[in-house]
């Protein structure tokens, strides 16, 4: 199988060079990028040919592409994939806007090709780990999570990430979505109710997107849930941050810290001290694998673009909270 | 000084620990049943009382640690019979009840202390001193947990029945509503959800309750009566411009007990979350209202500062109700 990426614009296309090398059956061609200068950075960073822009990249007759460019303009990179047949993973969240969404569903269903939303926490082993317990009843009725996917601000590794016109937002924008899905996953319930106050209290002279929120989700199912997607860590943490949730049933309490698994090293040529070296596995590997399993097998994907299409509301909705001040509600018909 | 204590459960038990510890007299303990105040006061070789006149004549402090629902009426009692009142929190169940509370105590020139004793934990103390330095610089996001098991005493405990205690965002969940206060300063606006805001039948609770303070800082708070018996878990943290800190009760035993199991959980009624600490910090606070009341200095806490904790519990509560984010002046 052919595979590409497009742009190096979003942080997790440097990780999925090596999953796609790792990955059973791929020939990884190369990366489009128009930025030039990033192009060649990376080109020369990981060994991979820059192919030049996105047409130059889809003229190589492709059969999947890992979408990785700015929030804003994934829809315009959707569309021109599936005009050339090839099948999409997509960076989270899939666009800014519910109508460019929409546009990139009507677009890849036109075409017959694969979409799916990149959520790797699911494919990662202690959150399967703790929907396996869900599932088997260990913990009786769910009631409630605490979820935490708190990090520094993303602007060290990407600029844009803190550029309202190009991520659609902020904190809320980057990090509601990964636990949304894991709680419409876990629970197979709905979102109908979002709160959340939001703000910018961390960098209110650098940037001029939210850098904290506080998130509480009302489910179908009538479990709530609180999300912390605040940029609350300082640079000089260990690590980007955490995802954790405690999850509160009949039976007494579930506590999720997913990234735990690390080593604590110290030493002058590390760039933090100490810096957590993660040694879990790696849930973009297995998430990646899955789409191109899915692309191989004309399967549908095991994360969808519903998935990525509930998440993106949900922090849509964070903001139309924080401008009234109130709940906002919808119900799934 | 002499201190007469009223209530014999779990908090008359470590107030009575805490005023032996200073140089107070503890004259007595009074209690309904009459049974538990005379093993208390038998433990610390002092006098049981089986009425509060009683007491309040022979005594000039009275240290309330009577279900909440108690606090207004015989602190006002207390008041008028001219005894400094120490109360436990919450100071009351509703804002008027905490007014005619302090007004009354005004009014005899005797004092009131609430009982917000996580004020007096040291992590919360060091904690509020570092924020105070300016280390953290400008607040953002708060994040505050306290989790136990429902308070239990064979029957059917006071603690969970709404109308004498409050519930639990009146019970539990002000200590952290005030210590957040007391860091962050005044909040604007509380939303709530909670287990027992779905089902007002449910045998535990658990609340997530989000702060929005005038200065622009947000907190999370975590609350519950949820875990099984004698799981305790609490925690905060605080993360501001310039700076962060984290503590967690899980990641700071000093001991850790892999012990074959005795049969039975050993859970205490109501679970504290005590740790191995120089001093108890119940001790610490008593400490600190017998040294203001010997010597006129300011109590660290005001029952103004208890109030307007309860404020916020009760904002909460109106959340729940109303399903919509409440503004605590709202809040009669």
């Amino acid at each position: 199988m052919r595979v590409g990426i497009l742009s190096f614009a979003h942080v997790h296309a440097e990780g999925y060079v090596g999953n796609l090398r790792a990955a059973r059956g791929v020939e990884l061609v190369g990366f489009g990028d128009d930025d030039a200068a990033r192009g060649a950075r990376f080109a020369e960073a990981y060994g991979l040919r820059h192919l030049g822009d996105r047409d130059a990249l889809l003229a190589e007759g492709l059969d999947a592409v890992l979408v990785c460019s700015e929030n804003a303009r994934h829809r315009e990179d959707v569309e021109a994939c599936a005009q050339m047949g090839v099948h999409v993973l997509c960076e989270k969240p899939i666009a800014t806007s519910l109508a460019d969404a929409e546009a990139m569903r009507s677009a890849c269903e036109a075409a017959g090709v694969t979409f799916m939303t990149a959520f790797p926490m699911r494919f990662d082993a202690s959150v399967r780990a703790i929907k396996d317990a869900l599932d088997a009843g260990e913990l009786g009725a769910l009631y409630a999570v605490n979820g935490v996917n708190h990090s520094e601000i993303p602007k060290g590794h990407r600029a844009w990430f803190a550029d309202r016109s190009l991520a659609g937002g902020g904190a809320v924008m980057d990090h509601t979505v990964h636990l949304t899905d894991l709680l419409r996953w876990m629970t197979g319930a709905e979102v109908e109710e979002v709160y959340a106050e939001v703000g910018n209290p961390f960098y209110p002279d650098d940037v001029d997107v939210d850098t904290a929120g506080l998130v509480t989700v009302g489910l179908s199912n009538g479990v709530f849930a609180a999300i912390d997607c605040s940029w609350s860590r300082p640079t000089t943490y260990p690590r980007w941050g955490h995802l954790k949730m405690d999850l509160v049933g009949e039976r007494g309490a579930l506590a999720l810290d997913a990234f735990a698994q690390v080593l604590t090293a110290r030493s002058p040529r590390l760039p933090r001290t100490p810096t957590w070296i993660g040694w879990g596995a790696d849930p973009n590997q297995a998430m990646v694998e899955a789409f191109l399993d899915a692309v191989r097998d004309g399967r549908s994907p095991p994360v969808s673009w519903r998935d990525g299409y509930e998440a993106l509301r949900v922090a849509l909705a964070c903001y139309a909270s924080a401008d009234s001040g109130q709940p906002v509600r919808w119900t799934h018909g | 000084m002499r201190v007469g204590i009223v209530g014999a459960g779990s908090m008359g038990r470590v107030h009575a620990v805490g005023w032996r510890a200073t140089g107070a007299e503890l004259v007595g303990v009074m209690s309904d049943p009459f049974s538990s105040a005379e093993a208390l006061a038998a433990a610390h070789g002092v006098r049981a009382f089986d009425d509060l006149d009683a007491l309040i004549a022979e005594v000039d402090v009275v240290d309330l640690c009577v279900p909440t629902d108690l606090h207004h009426p015989m602190t006002l009692r207390a008041a008028a019979a001219g005894r400094h009142v120490v109360c436990e929190k919450p100071i009351a169940l509703r804002l008027d009840h905490a007014r005619e509370m302090i007004d009354a105590c005004e009014r005899v020139g005797v004092r009131l202390f609430v009982a917000q004793v996580l004020r007096f934990f040291p992590q919360y103390r060091a904690a509020a001193e570092a924020v105070r330095a300016g280390h953290l610089g400008e607040l953002g996001v708060l994040r505050f947990r306290r989790v136990a098991y429902p308070p239990h005493q064979g029957q059917a405990s006071w603690f969970l029945d709404e109308s004498r205690s409050g519930g639990m965002l009146c019970d539990l969940m002000v200590h952290d509503f005030d210590y957040a206060r007391s860091i962050a300063g005044e909040v604007t606006r509380v939303y709530a959800r909670s287990l027992r805001g779905n089902d007002p039948d449910a045998a535990r609770d658990y609340a997530l309750v989000t702060l929005r303070f005038a200065s622009g800082a947000m907190a999370l708070v975590e609350g519950g009566w949820a875990y099984p018996p004698g799981v305790f878990r609490t925690g905060f943290d605080l993360a501001g411009r310039d700076g962060l800190i984290e503590w967690d009760s899980d990641g700071s035993e000093t001991i850790r007990r892999y012990l074959l199991p005795t049969g039975s959980s050993g859970a205490a009624a109501v679970g504290l979350p005590l740790t191995v600490f120089a001093e108890d910090p119940y001790t610490t606070e008593i400490k600190h209202v017998h040294a203001a009341l010997r010597d006129g200095t300011p109590f660290d806490v005001t029952p103004q500062d208890a109030t307007e904790a309860l404020r916020i519990a009760l904002a909460a509560r109106a959340s729940l109700r109303e399903g919509r984010a409440v503004d605590p002046a709202e809040v009669a």
